[in-house]
């Protein structure tokens, strides 16, 4: 069992490194305070191929595997997660549409996204419960025009900038979730009204709305796989949303543990740097543990997912881990750094803020162990 | 239509080599391999000559076993073929073993309009590598380059000395060793990285080259490597009035000879 | 929860009603906005809160520890940031308390029954666990002493009437020549320099303040020179407490939102699993625990008994409760959880953990307690 990542993925990852480091690290700190959202440094992501990593090569994509992915998106997060969220939001909608679109909607949508051109967006989750069911629940109706939209989605990330969504909506109400079918819808649909961008606690800059859909009509050519297998399109896609999710969490953790052993290691007090002291090496000791745990976690699932293996499990399991674990990462490094890692003028704040954005439940009440559970029992 | 080739040099990086506090010792057991700082120069320029004037990149690298990790690395930069040499040979070589082998590979392999590299290696420095191959091959050596354009078959340098640049021209074929400021390495995109493993690379084996075995002999012989740690003094002065600390420290440093 | 007397229990729901008039609606706004607002005092004159620790005979209310604890609870619950304010205020002025003479105290404790507030500066750039190494010095020259140095992440800072410094009278001498002093605002050569912006308690006002040759006359003096040291731990020792409070209400308001939001999407026939269930039961377990820690150590301290390890426990626990309930609150409610105020509450919940002693420190204390020998092998050790 090899370990180590291969060249290409070592260099993949230290190209997004260093991309990153030019052009990330000098407006990470601007972009938490905006919230702007960051135009230049997406279109730069666009040049060095990162928003076709994994659409294949005749389409414009880099063609390269998911473990790529995650190393692109860990060395992302460690200098702005915000701009990782973009990233990982609109691959996740390439990624629907790369597995369950036709050759045309692929040919349609897939070279702009590889390009930049049109960003990527998934509207799944509502105010209720259950995607399909309650009050505000998106509806299709089908007319002979094709389906008519109605109703909410809330929280879609890059709302407002994406120009396709991957949207799953009921066919029928009495159904709910059973009757869930997964659509691509144009931003510029007419009846697509996003809302006010909502005010996050961090990964600013990535922004998130609700999304109004007012009589929106789609032609039946918008459908995305099966009428009603959307349960099952959107259970995969969250699963590796949650792996590329995973690999932020990590990276921000990375960084914040190195920032916080640089600074016991200079930070004298009681005549010593406070890196000499038991209670410091415990708490940078359990980070690191953490991290490298969560990072081999994520490979695993990563890898299965390259090699088109069942990964729905694994992926839950390093949700579950980083659930209770990932903000813990960023609680005890600022707690090394003190009064410095309170203090909004250093980067451990803006990290603890980003780093629980990122280890979310998809509802309340939807827990990664319940698959994990009915895998084993 | 230039055909260039670029001579780089695999070393560790150093930003993960740890300093054993005992004894000086270096622990290198985690440092991860990469293509030296000034070499990575080195290729970035001869890239850009052939985006601007056409022709073609080679790569060339003697190491020792771990020279084949770099070669994607290398070909995800610009050029099109990369040449190695592996050989245990490479851990103790100095710059006159190095320039040795370096040349007689070239020899091998063919003519070049221009040879880079970079102006010296980012772990030993020695800066001989360019002028002892350009003495070898028979042919000039512009060092200390930190701008370069070419016309024709003839090369334009700035050549940045301690206290002035000195601009020269040369005809073609001419080695040159670069300095960090005459480009800023592109990040090679995915397409790039991925391109590399489909370019061809061909080892060459030192007993091929025609050498005999005292020009593989380092002539320097290195006898340690040892750490530079600084160390403080840690003198506080704790006089009450700003004035007495300050008058304290004029003192302290005058008796060191420092003031 | 203890059993409140009738007092105690309307003591309770008047900082109750206060709160959810005067702080929890604009709790958000100030957080955004990262400021303290004056209106906050205004609006406490009339209940004379910033005067609740205040001895009667100088006009105060003189609440004992576990009253204070109660209204300190309110105030976390409805905003950590103002509660900090009211915390720290208490925090000075129970240094003048424990070595204050009556003039003093007087002088002290009169503006606090106008809600003019108090402000703690122990803390500098190199001295933050290590509350000794401080290097402000106070240099005494007739009947004065000049004060010069820099105190950092001092709340209140702006907006206090009188300080509580502490500063080196004996720079020789290391921690044993640490003076309190108290200072007034407005003296020549005390300016506030950099207010921090922090992660949160936004509307917690803190700041560095500046001394350059600050005459303040002898009279200043808290106690004797050289004790410093001994009033700031005694100080600290009391205030602990507050820390503990402002936690249990911090994350009881976590848990009380996450339940409303719970309670607004399973309506009608749907109902939370029993994961959901069994980790908001687990909140609630913490969180009643921690209170009840907290009111073990106030019973304590009210009785007149040894409670500096109970102060300890009750500080750790409750704000580690807080971090922990603060935390599972925002990625259990999902994005709700990222875009509501739950965010606010957990930002709110990490300097629970640092200030007034980290919960490192605390450990130290609570450690030494636990290891030290019993009483009559003390005893036997003693007499060898």
């Amino acid at each position: 069992m090899n370990f180590e990542l291969t060249e290409e993925q070592q260099l993949i990852g230290q190209s997004a490194r260093d991309f990153a480091k030019e052009y990330l690290e000098p407006i990470a700190v601007e972009l938490d305070h905006t919230g702007d959202f960051p135009k230049k440094a997406v279109n730069a992501l666009a040049k060095h191929d990162f928003l076709g990593l994994l659409i294949p090569g005749d389409l414009g994509g880099a063609e390269a595997g998911f473990v790529s992915y995650v190393e692109v998106i860990e060395n992302l997060s460690r200098y702005c997660a915000a701009v990782a969220s973009i990233v990982n939001n609109h691959t996740i909608a390439a990624y629907a549409i790369q597995n369950w679109g036709t050759a045309e909607q692929k040919k349609k949508y897939l070279p702009g996204m590889a390009k930049g051109e049109i960003l990527g967006g998934f509207a799944i989750f509502e105010h209720g419960p259950t995607p399909g069911v309650g009050a505000d629940a998106l509806v299709a109706i089908k007319q002979d025009v094709g389906y008519v939209l109605n109703g909410k989605k809330a929280f879609v990330r890059n709302a407002g900038e994406a120009g396709v969504y991957v949207v799953f909506a009921t066919t029928d109400p009495a159904l709910g979730a059973k009757a869930l079918t997964a659509f691509l819808v144009e931003a510029d649909a007419i009846g697509v009204k996003v809302g006010e961008k909502l005010e996050t606690m961090g990964l600013k800059g990535c922004p998130v709305a609700d999304i109004t859909f007012e009589n929106v009509v789609i032609p039946e050519t918008a459908v995305l796989g099966a009428v009603n297998e959307g349960t099952a399109i959107s259970a995969k896609a969250l699963a590796v949303a949650s792996v590329a999710e995973a690999a932020q969490t990590v990276g921000i953790g990375q960084a914040a543990v190195e920032h916080a052993a640089a600074y016991a290691k200079q930070r004298v007090q009681f005549g010593k740097p406070v890196a000499t002291l038991q209670a410091i090496q415990t708490l940078l000791a359990e980070v690191a543990t953490d991290c490298h745990l969560a990072r081999l976690g994520l490979q695993n699932a990563a890898l299965l997912i390259e090699e088109g293996k069942p990964f729905e499990v694994e992926a839950a399991m390093i949700k579950s881990f980083l659930v209770r674990l990932g903000s813990k990462m960023l609680l005890d490094t600022c707690q090394v750094e003190g009064g410095f890692g309170y203090s909004e003028f250093m980067p451990l704040p803006r990290m603890f803020r980003d780093i629980a954005g990122t280890n979310l439940l998809d509802a309340p009440g939807d827990f990664p162990e319940k698959l994990i559970a009915a895998s084993i029992a | 239509m230039p055909k260039c080739l670029v001579c780089y040099k695999w070393t560790l990086d150093e930003q993960d080599i740890k300093v054993k506090p005992e004894d000086l010792s270096l622990d290198s057991s985690r440092a991860k391999g990469k293509i030296s700082d000034f070499d990575r120069n080195a290729i970035e320029e001869a890239a850009l000559l052939v985006e601007k004037n056409g022709g073609a990149v080679d790569a060339l690298s003697y190491g020792t076993a771990s020279v084949k990790q770099s070669l994607k690395d290398a070909l995800s930069r610009g050029p099109e073929k990369a040449y190695w040499i592996a050989d245990a040979s490479a851990e103790t070589a100095d710059a006159s073993v190095t320039a040795m082998v370096l040349a007689a590979a070239i020899r091998k392999i063919g003519q070049y309009d221009l040879i880079l590299c970079g102006e010296g290696s980012s772990d030993l420095f020695n800066q001989q590598t360019a002028p002892r191959l350009a003495a070898l091959l028979d042919m000039p050596c512009l060092s200390f380059v930190n701008k370069l354009s070419l016309d024709g078959d003839t090369v334009t340098a700035t050549r940045k000395l301690e206290d002035c640049e000195e601009v020269v021209t040369v005809k073609t074929p001419v080695v040159i060793g670069v300095l960090s400021e005459i480009n800023k390495p592109r990040i090679p995109s995915l397409k790039q990285v991925l391109g590399a493993a489909k370019k061809p690379n061909e080892e060459i084996r030192i007993a091929d080259l025609g050498l005999k075995p005292e020009d593989i002999q380092p002539k320097a012989v290195r006898k340690s490597v040892k750490g530079f740690v600084m160390h403080r003094k840690n003198v506080i002065f704790k006089e009450s009035s700003a004035a007495d600390r300050v008058a304290k420290l004029k003192a302290s440093l005058a008796s060191e000879g420092l003031c | 929860m203890s059993i409140l007397s009738p007092e105690q229990q309307a003591i309770k729901q008047a900082a109750k009603d206060f709160v959810a008039k005067n702080i929890i609606p604009f709790a958000a706004q100030y957080d955004k906005s990262c400021e303290f607002h004056p209106y906050l005092l205004e609006a406490s004159k009339e209940s004379k809160i910033f005067a609740m620790a205040v001895p009667k005979e100088y006009g105060g209310l003189d609440y004992d520890a576990l009253t204070q604890a109660l209204v300190l609870e309110e105030w976390g619950y409805g905003c950590a940031g103002m509660g900090t304010t009211l915390a720290a205020s208490v925090l000075s002025m129970d240094s003048v308390l424990v070595a204050g003479n009556d003039d003093q105290k007087r002088r002290f404790f009169t503006p606090m029954l106008n809600a003019e507030i108090g402000s703690f500066g122990l803390t500098e750039p190199g001295a933050g666990s290590d509350a000794g190494a401080g290097k402000t010095t106070a240099i005494k020259v007739g009947d004065e002493y000049i004060l010069n140095g820099t105190k950092c992440w001092i709340t209140n800072g702006s907006f206090a009437k009188v300080y509580v410094i502490y500063a080196l009278t004996d720079p020789a001498a290391g921690m044993k020549g640490i003076s309190a002093f108290i200072v007034e605002r407005g003296l020549p050569g005390f300016t506030i320099g950099t207010v921090d912006h922090k992660l949160g308690i936004r509307s917690s006002n803190t700041v560095e303040l500046l001394l350059k040759d600050v005459h303040i006359p002898a009279t200043s003096l808290l106690g004797k020179e050289g004790e410093g040291m001994k009033i700031a731990m005694k100080t600290l020792d009391m205030a602990r407490p507050a820390i503990a409070a402002l936690s249990v209400g911090l994350a009881q308001r976590a848990l009380d939102e996450c339940v409303k939001h719970v309670q607004k999407t399973f309506v009608g026939k749907t109902y939370p699993g029993q994961t959901l269930q069994f980790k908001l039961a687990d909140m609630q377990i913490l969180v009643d625990a921690a209170r009840n820690s907290l009111h073990e150590a106030m019973h304590l301290r009210d009785a007149g008994l040894p409670y500096s390890k109970e102060s300890a426990i009750s500080k750790t626990f409750c704000s580690d409760v807080a971090m922990q309930v603060t935390t599972t609150a925002v990625s259990l409610m999902g994005s709700y959880g990222y875009t509501s105020e739950l965010g606010k509450f957990m930002r709110d919940s990490k300097i629970m953990q640092i200030y007034e002693g980290t919960n490192q420190i605390q450990r130290l204390v609570i450690s030494r307690a636990v290891l030290a020998p019993p009483p009559a092998a003390a005893a036997q050790k003693a007499g060898k």
